[in-house]
């Protein structure tokens, strides 16, 4: 049985794009006639005919082409089995199809090659309109959505312009369909927007007729907040400055002038594509800032629903949040400037300019790898908009790390951070600051003790100019919704670097903060040496007999996923990595294990120090300083309290030994934990070479090959290849290593036969892939609490009930009054 | 005695084995256990054998669900 037959490396498959470059005729002979080639050249490209681009990359040699042009019957439709084969021949390409970067496929998928000149201007752009699928590295494929859509209209292209550019990059004239399909879905976005204005919400819109027409909506019409007078009309207010659309019919001019520059010069043009897409932003603006708005206030609780009702499920007018922060002034400035010698990467950069596009700070998310500046991206979006901040973190962990980061970038005082969490409850002076908390503190619902329920009236009453929530991807939706119904912010940003779950919530974040504004390509930030350059591998151990032997027993399923953690071969993989890793190389060492029995055992084995949901705050702060500073310590075992948000930059070598089934956010967010770029070692400048390395060790002919698999999807589309190691051991040769002896394997085999049900499982179930399982548990088996995810098990806020607080009885059960002696008594006065 | 002599790797014969100690004492298949990679067992069951091992082959290997279409 050998192992499964698995595809690692995901190669630029075969993408319908392609088949303009093939020559269609109907083949009478089956395809598998010609099996091993991969031919889709005709034969004799005449001068005007297209030469595709990627013929090398597909490793089409010119050899194919002579043999096919021998025997011309014998054309070959590539891919045609496939199932989700499309024939897109009929598609015109234009002339100088050469020069342009993109395929648009009737069907909405984007097809970029990356080596394209203008791919960066293309990339941006797309990024801007269309969801990202895949990006291995030569082609990446988008799809056009209306939530990506949405999003770009969000941020300030318009139709006409998204239609324009599009055409413009594209190597075929757009599909009708496609025109159709952007016409339709952006026809009737940005004209609405949602304005927190004095503490309640309004529903902003320059065309009333508009707001009627919302206000006939059943559930808009419960929300809405009549005018008390019996005034039936809308709040009407002058419209923006004129400023800002002075200066914008400047930009327009300019760019038209580009325009026609580029009109004579059908090369797509960088700087025009770059001036198309401000000067669609500036006629936008002009168009919403001249006119008068309009708007009606609505409950706050009902803002959610409001929302999700006129996505283009529902009512088709998605809601723009914006928020005038420069012309705020009934919330109180905070002084807070970054320091000067901050620098912020291109992609930094660009992600605020969409934030800000229009001097107005829109509502979303941004998604970055880890390790790639998350929070210098939030701290700048707070030192822009210069209001309280109120910012939501997984753990108590990373409260602290971000106070951290706050000095570190800003030149706010330890007075204007507060933080709150179970154990400090501080509130800052003065009249604006930052306030760091976890979203359980804050939508905790049972009793909460005097001193943090002065807190949560702060935090509830004041109107915070800028919500930051980091790590959005973890948060259940319903935990969200309560957090935002508490809090009252003129502005969200969510911040993540995985916007995949096993749930597929994602899509609920689009009405709950904002559409995507920016997203990057984790190999363009490896390339420019943003993040580090990691080798990822998948080692594979054979099971031993006898471990296999009770795997395959039926009476063993609970224990299965503990006998393929445990397996012998597995734990001397870890231990020759770890030697090797620690010894060759002098590298910092994490060990992830879900499960904690495993977790226990490998450590004690190999003697290193282990965190996991139990360890107490100090033990756990202790662990990883020293991790950090001494040379002593150079490995680490993490439960999957380790997974988000345990900042260890030091760490450059990741090994896995047991993780949560399929989840993909798991494995990136694992991933994420060594992405932080890393200092080259000195002598080695190869800009090639690897210096972060991810192992998932995986037990051969088990469920775990399948998980594995499914894993890395997520890593996979993002252009990352796994190696597979299917020998390591061969090559540890007879490196000192433990368990090599059968009665040692034996041992270690009845431990884990002996171990209990609830040890053998994973870290038990209260916190699942992703979901902080809330009703239809499947396998609850302990009383769950969120403080176990963050990390915070132990510490959670607690308050017990003294007795003394107790209303007096005055009454005897039956409900009569009791006796004035008793009623005293209770009442302490005798 | 007629049989079958099968040649497969550790877990494979792991997983026959398995299989014939889920059967009744008079179904069960393996005639002789022979060492670690080597079983003897009765000439009907192979055909069967192939298959199953095959299905378990595939329990454990993970395919990426097709995109369905977009629109």
């Amino acid at each position: 049985m050998g192992g499964p037959s698995k595809f690692k490396i995901k190669l630029p498959s075969f993408k319908p794009e392609l088949a303009e470059s093939i020559e269609v005729k109907e083949s009478n002979k089956p395809a598998q006639e010609k099996p091993a080639k991969r031919v889709r050249k005709r034969k004799a490209p005449s001068p005007d005919e297209y030469i595709p681009v990627g013929a090398e990359i597909e490793g089409i040699g010119a050899d194919d082409i002579e043999e096919l042009s021998e025997n011309e019957d014998e054309y070959y439709k590539l891919g045609a089995e496939d199932d989700e084969f499309k024939d897109y021949a009929a598609l015109k390409l234009k002339p100088d199809h050469a020069n342009r970067p993109l395929w648009v496929c009737p069907d909405g998928r984007i097809f970029l090659e990356t080596f394209s000149p203008v791919y960066r201007q293309a990339y941006d752009f797309l990024i801007a309109i269309a969801e990202p699928v895949c990006r291995p590295e030569c082609v990446h494929e988008y799809v056009l959505t209306p939530h990506s859509l949405y999003a770009a209209v969000s941020i300030g292209l318009n139709t006409q312009t998204i239609i324009t550019v599009l055409n413009r990059l594209s190597k075929v004239q757009l599909p009708p369909e496609i025109n159709a399909f952007i016409q339709e879905s952006t026809g009737n976005y940005g004209k609405v927007k949602l304005v927190l204005h004095r503490n309640k919400f309004w529903v902003e819109s320059p065309y009333p007729d508009i707001l009627r027409a919302l206000l006939k909506d059943e559930v808009i019409k419960k929300a809405h907040v009549a005018a008390p007078e019996g005034k039936s009309g809308f709040t009407v207010m002058a419209g923006l400055t004129e400023q800002a659309a002075l200066d914008l019919t400047k930009e327009v001019e300019m760019a038209e002038v580009e325009e026609i520059a580029d009109g004579s010069n059908p090369e797509p043009d960088a700087a025009a594509v770059d001036l198309g897409v401000a000067a669609a932003e500036a006629l936008a603006r002009a168009e919403t800032t001249q006119r008068e708005l309009h708007s009606f206030e609505i409950e706050p609780s009902q803002v959610e629903h409001v929302k999700a009702r006129c996505l283009p499920g529902g009512l088709n007018y998605p809601m723009l949040e914006e928020y005038d922060f420069r012309n705020d002034t009934v919330n109180p400035d905070l002084n807070i400037e970054l320091k000067p010698h901050v620098q912020h990467r291109p992609y930094q950069e660009k992600s605020m300019a969409k934030m800000f596009g229009n001097g107005r700070a829109r509502s979303g998310i941004i998604v970055l790898p880890c390790g790639a500046g998350k929070s210098l991206v939030g701290i700048t979006a707070a030192a822009r908009i210069k209001k309280s901040v109120l910012c939501l973190v997984t753990n108590s962990v990373s409260v602290d790390q971000w106070k951290h980061q706050f000095k570190l970038w800003t030149n706010l005082q330890d007075h204007q951070i507060s933080r709150f969490t179970s154990d400090q409850k501080e509130s800052f002076a003065g009249v604006s600051g930052v306030t760091i908390t976890t979203y359980t503190m804050v939508s905790y619902s049972g009793r909460r003790s005097e001193e943090s329920a002065r807190v949560m009236d702060e935090i509830a009453s004041r109107e915070w100019g800028l919500l930051l929530l980091d790590e959005v991807h973890v948060v259940p939706a319903q935990m969200f919704r309560k957090v935002i119904g508490i809090v009252k912010a003129h502005c969200k940003l969510g911040l993540t670097a995985t916007l995949v779950r096993e749930d597929e919530r994602i899509s609920d974040l689009n009405f709950l903060i904002g559409p995507k504004l920016y997203e990057a390509n984790w190999l363009d930030l490896t390339r420019a040496g943003h993040i580090a350059n990691v080798q990822c591998a998948e080692v594979w151990c054979p099971m031993t007999k006898e471990f296999y032997r009770e795997y395959l027993k039926k009476d063993n399923a609970a224990r299965r996923q503990l006998l393929y953690v445990m397996n012998p071969n597995k734990f001397q993989a870890c231990q020759f990595l770890i030697q090797y890793h620690e010894q060759v190389r002098g590298d910092k060492i994490i060990v992830f294990s879900d499960n904690i029995f495993a977790l226990r055992e490998y450590a004690q084995r190999l003697r290193k120090p282990f965190i996991y949901g139990g360890t107490s705050h100090q033990e756990r702060t202790r662990v990883l300083a020293a991790f950090k500073r001494s040379a002593e310590v150079s490995t680490v075992f993490l439960s999957k309290v380790g997974d988000n948000s345990i900042d260890i930059p030091e760490a450059n070598v990741l090994i896995q030994i047991s993780s949560h089934a399929g989840s993909r956010r798991q494995e990136a967010q694992r991933l994420g934990r060594i992405l932080r770029a890393k200092k080259g070692k000195p002598g080695s400048q190869a800009a090639d070479e690897f210096n972060a390395f991810f192992y998932t060790l995986v037990s051969k002919d088990t469920q775990e090959m399948y998980y594995s698999t499914k894993r890395q999807q997520f890593l996979i589309d993002q252009g990352y290849s796994f190696k597979v190691i299917t020998n390591l051991l061969d090559a540890a040769g007879g490196a000192n290593l433990q368990l090599s002896t059968r009665d040692e394997q034996l041992d270690v085999l009845a431990k884990v036969l002996a171990a209990g049900e609830e040890e053998a499982g994973v870290e038990v179930a209260d916190v699942t892939d992703d979901v902080i399982r809330t009703k239809r548990a499947l396998a609850q088996r302990t009383t769950g609490n969120l403080a176990k995810l963050s990390g915070a098990d132990g510490l959670t806020y607690m308050e017990y009930d003294t007795g003394k607080a107790q209303k007096p009885r005055l009454t005897t059960k039956s409900g009569k009054m009791r006796h004035i002696m008793f009623r005293k008594h209770a009442q302490g006065k005798l | 005695m007629r049989g079958v002599l099968l040649q497969c790797d550790v877990p494979a014969k792991e997983f026959i084995l398995s299989l014939n100690d889920s059967k009744p004492t008079n179904e069960r298949f393996v005639i002789l256990d022979l060492d670690d990679t080597h079983l003897f067992v009765q000439p009907t069951v192979v055909e069967w054998l192939e298959k199953r091992l095959k299905e378990f082959n595939e329990e454990n290997t993970y395919q990426p669900p097709r995109r369905e279409d977009v629109r």
